[in-house]
């Protein structure tokens, strides 16, 4: 246990390497992913697995829709502002 | 479903309050909603260890990022000993690993709030017991 203990935080004592790059965008899917799901944890009235399910998967869907219009939003605005 | 402390009502919520901050979930796993417990367990165990994964511990920065640290300290007070750790600036980390390993783990906390005081709400008002069993 100690050993794992040890190898677990050995892992977590070095930074991973992420550029600042387009892709690292791709970044924001899973904190949406867990805003989404404590967000419906805290407000469904009862859990049930398929409705549970539903129900993260729209509200995830729909942040996922509004931030690539805002993103559009703002290249095309730059792009206006550039070109 | 645990009784509440009759003429108590207060120290009932704040063990609830306490419960959650100590262990995500754990406010919710003492109203005996089980599956909600294990929910936000998971999700904000999950969301603060994807934020160790990306920027190391040295995210926890109780001296050079004191702010973030309000927020990532409302995961659990284990989170105090790995500032502790930190605190010396033995972890450097900078750039896009820094910034989204404070966004996670920090997010991880704010999340963690919410699940402490709608687990406070949910006891007092009693609306508890009747799902997520």
């Amino acid at each position: 246990m100690l050993v794992l203990s040890a190898l677990i935080m050995a892992t977590l004592t070095a930074p991973e390497e992420i550029g600042t790059n387009p892709q690292s965008m791709v970044w924001l899917l899973p904190i949406a992913a867990a805003i989404t799901v404590i967000y419906k944890a805290t407000k469904l009235e009862t859990i049930e697995a398929n409705v549970f399910f539903k129900e993260v998967v729209a509200l995830f869907g729909s942040i996922v829709v509004f931030l690539i219009i805002v993103a559009l939003a703002l290249y095309a605005f730059t792009w206006l502002v550039i070109e | 479903m645990p009784k509440r402390l009759s003429g108590n009502h207060v120290l009932y919520l704040i063990i609830v309050g306490l419960l959650g901050w100590f262990l995500p979930g754990g406010g919710y796993f003492f109203l005996n909603e089980k599956k909600r417990a294990i929910i936000i367990f998971v999700t904000i165990a999950l969301t603060f260890f994807i934020g160790l994964y990306v920027g190391s511990i040295g995210v926890i920065d109780p001296i050079g990022a004191k702010p973030w640290y309000m927020a990532q300290i409302i995961n659990s007070p284990l989170v105090a000993l790995l500032g502790h750790l930190t605190a010396g600036g033995g972890y450097p980390v900078y750039g896009r690993p820094c910034e989204i390993g404070q966004i996670y783990t920090g997010v991880a906390g704010l999340l963690n709030l919410l699940c402490i005081v709608n687990a406070v709400y949910l006891a007092h008002t009693g609306r508890i017991g009747t799902s997520g069993n």
